[in-house]
């Protein structure tokens, strides 16, 4: 795939006004400056220091990574801002930091410490069983995860800048965002083939607006930068999302749950640059230590999965 | 007879794909009267040293500069980037972290500092305006689009060539010139010496390179006259912000530098120009070699 994303005088949705930062060309700017890169999930500053010298192009923020989530249970909620502000002190790159699902005054407070972006995040526990976040009004972008079509361009329509594939976080095991990716691919390769008539009825059928579902047949890609997510821990995982057509990739749980996080941290960002390059992925994927240990995808139990958060 | 020119846009990270859209549609646009005899063009995505050996100019995109300098390094492009642009003195644009990136100095970078290519006598200040909440669009007047036809900003439009309108530009997490530097040979001594500021190395430029290439100054090409409307809620005042407000384009020589991203706007003018001084370069080389 690796369709382009056409610049903006054709590509971007218009959703906000056109002036100050919460424009859609500002929100889906910074998702665009962000490509070809790898956005690391960091708990503190000394983590967020070593993304940055590994090449992250932002960091993620947050209290514990999807895999002592998964390991600890209770509830995950938006994470302490002085450690969130300790860590855009630390660190130049942008600074993300996630939201729980729908609980739009975590959104609000995250926007007030001055946050690069919100992720609303299936990860952390949902405050919210039937709405997402409101997202057009904010000044800060977003990013959602999706498993399918429907669901990303409902998060568009939201006022989403960016898309991530929602994978199964905490996992080590990138089965899940592969069949993410390939699920939203193959959507648009059908959405590209319509007829007007028929696209109407599979709006209608994957519950997204017609009118995003349109412009995406038209540009066979999401109209928003998407990147890879939930279970990537090797280069080769990232360089295989990247090949699929992601934008770009974001590593949680595994930097710094494996044996040498700085440099499994370098080979990931070398292999999303030369993710075409296998020479170059040979290369890096030497020596890296021991990956995460991982949970089987398909071992787990319904409830344990992360994914099925959000609507 | 064509004749062949190859422009790469660096793309270890960021929005490369962006500019090779615009570059592609700013050839079309390009008047074909100002180029004999007409050129075979090739937009080329740049990740490794023969891929940029293949180049005649380069764009370095927006993106994260410390990503693109640490990657830079662990590719083996640092130094070929730095000889292409400061010994080869080949014609290289530089966007945002672009622009970070061919300056000679740079503030607010990463603990520990970040590599810079050089070949701007310029002091980047990063992130001068803040973080994301403080990204914004402005309407900028670029006197330098003014040969530049309408029908490039517009392509329904006619080619008729108008007062020059406002360059519609995006501001991300953007730095500006905050110093024009003295145009020195070696390294910027009095930079080096600042804390927190990191310089370029210098690099002496190759034989058989123009002189009209060396030893010029920088020229402010734009500047941010009102940031005070472009930071409508801010309370920031123009007064505040200097009357002349920030400097957002420069070129020296070679290079040419501007803090925003035309790449995000779909309007090709800046692009058209840029290749026009591409094909000077180039002809003026060839004349040279030819001598």
């Amino acid at each position: 795939m690796a369709t382009e994303l056409p610049t903006m005088s054709n590509g971007a949705t218009h959703n906000g006004d056109s002036n100050g930062a919460n424009s859609d060309s500002v929100k889906q700017g910074l998702a665009r400056m962000l490509k070809g890169g790898v956005i690391m999930d960091v708990v503190n500053a000394e983590q967020a220091r070593i993304a940055e010298e590994a090449g992250a192009s932002a960091v993620m923020a947050l209290e514990r990574v999807p895999a002592d989530i998964r390991r600890d249970g209770g509830v995950a909620r938006m994470s302490d801002p002085s450690m969130i502000k300790e860590i855009m002190a630390a660190v130049t790159i942008p600074v993300m930091a996630k939201a729980r699902i729908g609980h739009f005054v975590e959104c609000q407070i995250l926007e007030a410490i001055g946050v690069d972006y919100i992720d609303e995040s299936e990860v952390l526990t949902p405050a919210d069983y039937v709405n997402h976040v409101e997202k057009s009004p904010f000044k800060v972008p977003f990013v959602c995860g999706c498993r399918n079509l429907g669901e990303a361009l409902r998060r568009i329509s939201e006022g989403a800048a960016m898309i991530r594939t929602k994978g199964e976080a905490g996992t080590g095991d990138v089965v899940e965002a592969v069949k993410h990716m390939r699920t939203v691919n193959s959507e648009i390769s059908r959405a590209a083939g319509m007829s007007p008539e028929e696209l109407r009825v599979y709006a209608k059928e994957i519950g997204a607006p017609y009118e995003l579902l349109k412009k995406t047949a038209e540009l066979k890609r999401l109209p928003v930068v998407n990147f890879a997510a939930g279970g990537v821990a090797t280069p080769a995982d990232a360089a295989l999302m990247m090949q699929l057509g992601c934008d770009g990739v974001f590593v949680g749980s595994g930097i710094f749950k494996s044996g040498n996080a700085a440099k499994r941290a370098k080979a990931i960002v070398q292999a999303v640059t030369h993710f075409k390059d296998p020479k170059v992925l040979a290369d890096v994927s030497c020596d890296l230590g021991e990956a995460m240990v991982g949970i089987n995808c398909d071992k787990m139990a319904e409830g344990d999965r992360l994914a099925g958060r959000g609507w | 007879m064509t004749s062949p020119i190859t422009i790469g846009v660096l793309a270890l990270q960021g929005a490369f794909s962006e500019h090779i859209q615009l570059l592609r549609l700013a050839s079309q646009l390009l008047n074909p009267t100002t180029t004999t005899p007409p050129i075979t063009w090739t937009f080329l995505e740049v990740r490794t040293p023969v891929e940029l050996a293949k180049c005649d100019a380069l764009i370095i995109p927006g993106g994260e500069s410390t990503t693109m300098s640490l990657v830079a390094e662990r590719s083996g492009m640092l130094e070929p980037l730095r000889e292409f642009v400061k010994v080869h003195r080949n014609p290289t644009w530089g966007t945002c972290a672009g622009l970070i990136l061919l300056s000679e100095s740079a503030n607010r970078t990463k603990k520990g500092g970040q590599d810079l290519i050089g070949g701007l006598d310029v002091r980047v200040n990063r992130n001068h305006f803040g973080r994301q909440v403080e990204s914004f669009e402005a309407e900028l007047d670029l006197p330098f689009l003014s040969s530049i036809t309408q029908k490039a900003s517009s392509p329904t439009n006619n080619l008729q060539p108008t007062a020059v309108h406002p360059f519609h530009s995006v501001f991300i997490r953007a730095p500006v010139v905050e110093k024009i530097l003295p145009h020195t040979t070696g390294v910027q001594v009095d930079e080096e010496g600042k804390d927190d500021t990191v310089v370029a190395p210098s690099k002496t430029a190759g034989e058989g390179v123009g002189r009209d290439v060396i030893g010029r100054e920088v020229e402010v090409m734009a500047r941010l006259p009102g940031r005070a409307k472009a930071l409508s809620d801010s309370g920031v005042l123009a007064k505040d912000v200097g009357e002349e407000g920030d400097i957002i384009a420069v070129r020296q020589g070679n290079c040419f530098g501007t803090s925003f991203h035309p790449e995000l706007t779909g309007d090709a003018r800046i692009h058209v120009w840029w290749l026009g001084e591409v094909v000077q370069a180039v002809n003026k080389r060839k004349e040279a070699a030819a001598v």
